[in-house]
């Protein structure tokens, strides 16, 4: 068989070569915003750098001290803790939500774009507006929220104020913003179940309830396993909601926060970066452990 | 061919004067009037035709404007050639090797007469470790705010100790009966100007974070009766319960509005109260100096702002003859009549044309004379946080006023010893 002749339009260039060639500029461009500054955060959470005194021009090598003091330190385990809280009460609920929302964006209307829409806004919100937003809902003078208490006949609740309070307040906020993307994947999952699927299950004698648990669900398993993953990696990044929502204040405060709190407040750049790390490291195990999941799922 | 030659010459002359020019970016907050600023950086330009200066605006807050130039200055950026910073941010910059010290372009004896005509709360706090930091741009403090429609009613004077305050507050919320009325406003919620909240008390009987000799001195019974004052308000139902909630500008937005009889605010309110569009309290406005404490003195918080020139800056000569003539008292005229910003030259306070404006620029002086300043330290934001956090949760109830006393201390003694 003879082989198909072709030009070769690259000068004389292997296959082999040609790809490298063609993949180097995005290669070099993921290593200026993406590799370089994560090696240089780890290269400077080994330092003593503070930029308040002479160690921020002249950085103190330290090895791991700035790690053993992360563990040690009550306010990263708070952090911590708080976040962990955040992800537990807020993936679920947004998982919850967004298929409900999904559910109902897949009802066949016979105008589809307002649903869309409606699904659509508050994914396309900046996180701190939609903080704002809740914040005045929750203010204790002028919200909607104590306005509807006290109108039930309930006491003014102070939710921005009260650790407790806000949490949920915070959780509230969160799911709202994130269901919406929660639901456009899951929808997007909806729409490629085959309808003939739900036809025969009918024919047989399947009932809506049995055909969402046995025909739906199973088949909306990898949507929900990707949806899971993007919004647990957010999650454990929650920042901007409770940030806006306490004006800056940290008496409810998650792990980025206090990382922001460290290093741009405090100028303290050596331990920011550190927990930083520590909070690198969590993300990646998570994802580690969900993308372990995925496969198992594909196979 | 003459009109050839004459067009040469000219098309060098306008290149080389384009060359020649230098160009200048100054820094400054979204609160601190932009507009007038231009029209002073214009003067200087019509002044100093081989300058040209461009303004940055940035952050509604000293916060917001801070965690901004930090992510500038840190990673050394030369854009910025002068910058506008808060009184309590000179140590920090010094240490952080920010700000090119002004030493260097005046002589000991002119920096003695130099300093010698600024109040002297500015030219303290400017100069950190024997070096000049930074020149006053503008001074301010904190007064009470009082709706002088609602005094003069009940047939009040303007109070001049708090127990008045209190007691004024109470017969007119009770006597006016509108629920959208609150009583006394002060900052709580967890910002800078909660510090100011925190420290009042003590200054005026007295304490300090600090004593002469720059040694950590506060005490956890100092601090307590500070925050039980605070907290006392709320109890007697003088101030609204959620004072936890309320950073400076919501106070000032809600006394525009008509829903406060009593604030304690910066000097900006003024203007704002007598000048904003959606003023609902235009003439109905009085102020005066804050009240004495129980068992104190009188006692303000030290506010203001400072032009540092960045060490970053590759036009360092241009930008320090640019801060000496922003830190002129021609141009704290300025200021003080298009923007009602405090003069720093105690000489201006009598200025007529100043008074027309601001009439109440009389009082000010004293105050300004005696407002104390926040503790100087290059770990300024970890003590600022210390303070502002605790002292938030307090008036949230999260914590009692001895907790919240002692977690302060302790946490400013670490910081003090260099934990």
């Amino acid at each position: 068989m003879i082989q198909p002749k072709y030009r070769r339009s690259f000068g004389d260039l292997s296959e082999r070569a040609l790809a490298f060639w063609l993949l180097l500029p995005a290669a070099l461009l993921l290593g200026a915003v993406a590799l370089y500054p994560v090696a240089r955060l780890i290269y400077t959470s080994l330092f003593q750098r503070r930029l308040t005194d002479e160690t921020g021009s002249n950085p103190v090598f330290v090895g791991f001290a700035n790690f053993a003091q992360a563990l040690s330190d009550e306010r990263f385990w708070t952090a911590l803790w708080n976040t962990l809280l955040i992800v537990l009460v807020t993936v679920p609920g947004a998982l919850v939500v967004g298929l409900l929302l999904a559910l109902l964006a897949n009802l066949p209307f016979r105008v589809k774009w307002p649903v869309r829409l409606g699904l659509l806004l508050p994914w396309a919100l900046p996180l701190v507006f939609a903080g704002l937003i809740f914040r005045w809902f929750f203010d204790s003078q002028y919200g909607v929220v104590n306005d509807v208490i006290v109108r039930l006949g309930g006491e003014r609740l102070l939710w921005v104020t009260t650790p407790e309070l806000l949490f949920w307040a915070v959780c509230i906020s969160i799911i709202w913003k994130s269901s919406s993307f929660v639901a456009l994947i899951l929808l997007a999952g909806l729409q490629v179940i085959p309808k003939e699927l739900y036809e025969s299950a009918s024919v047989d004698g399947a009932n809506r309830w049995q055909s969402f648990w046995r025909i739906t669900l199973p088949l909306l398993t990898p949507a929900i396993l990707v949806a899971a993953i993007f919004r647990t990696i957010t999650a454990f990044q929650t920042f901007d909601i409770p940030f806006a929502m306490q004006n800056g204040g940290s008496s409810f405060e998650t792990l980025a926060m206090y990382v922001r709190t460290m290093s741009i407040e405090n100028l303290n750049f050596g331990y920011g970066s550190a927990l930083a790390v520590l909070m690198f490291l969590i993300s990646l195990a998570v994802t580690l452990i969900y993308l372990r999941y995925v496969r198992g799922a594909d196979d | 061919m003459k009109k050839l030659f004459w067009l040469l010459v000219a098309v060098l002359v306008m290149s080389t004067a384009l060359a020649q020019q230098t160009r200048l970016r100054v820094f400054v907050g979204g609160q601190q009037r932009p507009d007038v600023m231009r029209k002073i950086l214009d003067i200087y330009q019509q002044r100093n035709p081989g300058v040209r200066v461009e303004i940055e605006v940035g952050g509604a807050t000293s916060d917001q404007q801070q965690q901004y130039l930090t992510t500038v200055l840190a990673s050394r950026d030369p854009s910025i050639d002068v910058i506008l910073i808060d009184v309590i941010r000179p140590a920090q910059y010094l240490a952080s090797r920010w700000a090119d010290t002004l030493d260097k372009y005046l002589p000991a004896a002119s920096r003695q007469n130099l300093l010698r005509q600024y109040l002297p709360a500015y030219s303290q706090a400017n100069v950190i470790n024997g070096q000049l930091v930074a020149l006053p741009a503008f001074a301010d403090a904190m007064f009470l705010y009082y709706r002088a429609d609602l005094l003069e009613k009940y047939n009040f004077k303007p109070p001049t100790t708090w127990d008045e305050v209190i007691q004024q507050a109470q017969t007119i919320l009770q006597r006016e009966n509108n629920p959208n009325l609150n009583g006394i406003g002060y900052i709580g919620a967890p910002i800078e100007g909660t510090v100011c909240t925190f420290l009042l008390p003590i200054w005026a009987a007295g304490g300090d974070v600090t004593n002469a000799q720059g040694q950590f001195s506060l005490t956890v019974e100092q601090a307590q009766r500070s925050l039980q004052f605070w907290v006392s308000l709320m109890d007697r139902r003088v101030s609204p319960p959620n004072m936890a909630e309320k950073p400076q500008d919501t106070i000032r937005q809600e006394m525009q509005a008509g829903r406060w009889i009593f604030g304690t605010l910066f000097a900006y309110a003024w203007n704002r109260f007598q000048n904003d569009p959606d003023s609902q309290v235009k003439g109905k406005i009085g102020v005066v100096p804050l009240p004495a404490f129980p068992g104190g003195r009188q006692a303000s918080c030290l506010g203001g702002w400072q032009w540092a020139v960045s060490d970053f800056s590759r036009n360092k000569a241009q930008a320090h003859r640019l801060v000496r003539f922003l830190s002129s008292p021609e141009v704290s005229k300025i200021l003080a009549i298009d923007a009602s910003n405090l003069p720093v030259f105690p000489s201006l306070y009598r200025d007529a044309d100043i008074l027309r404006v601001n009439p109440w620029f009389a009082q000010a002086l004293p105050v300004v004379q005696a407002a104390r300043a926040r503790p100087q330290h290059p770990r300024y934001a970890e003590i600022s946080e210390a303070i502002r956090v605790n002292t938030n949760q307090v008036l949230a109830r999260q914590k009692t006023p001895e907790q919240g006393a002692r977690d302060i201390v302790n946490r400013l003694q670490a910081i003090y010893s260099g934990r």
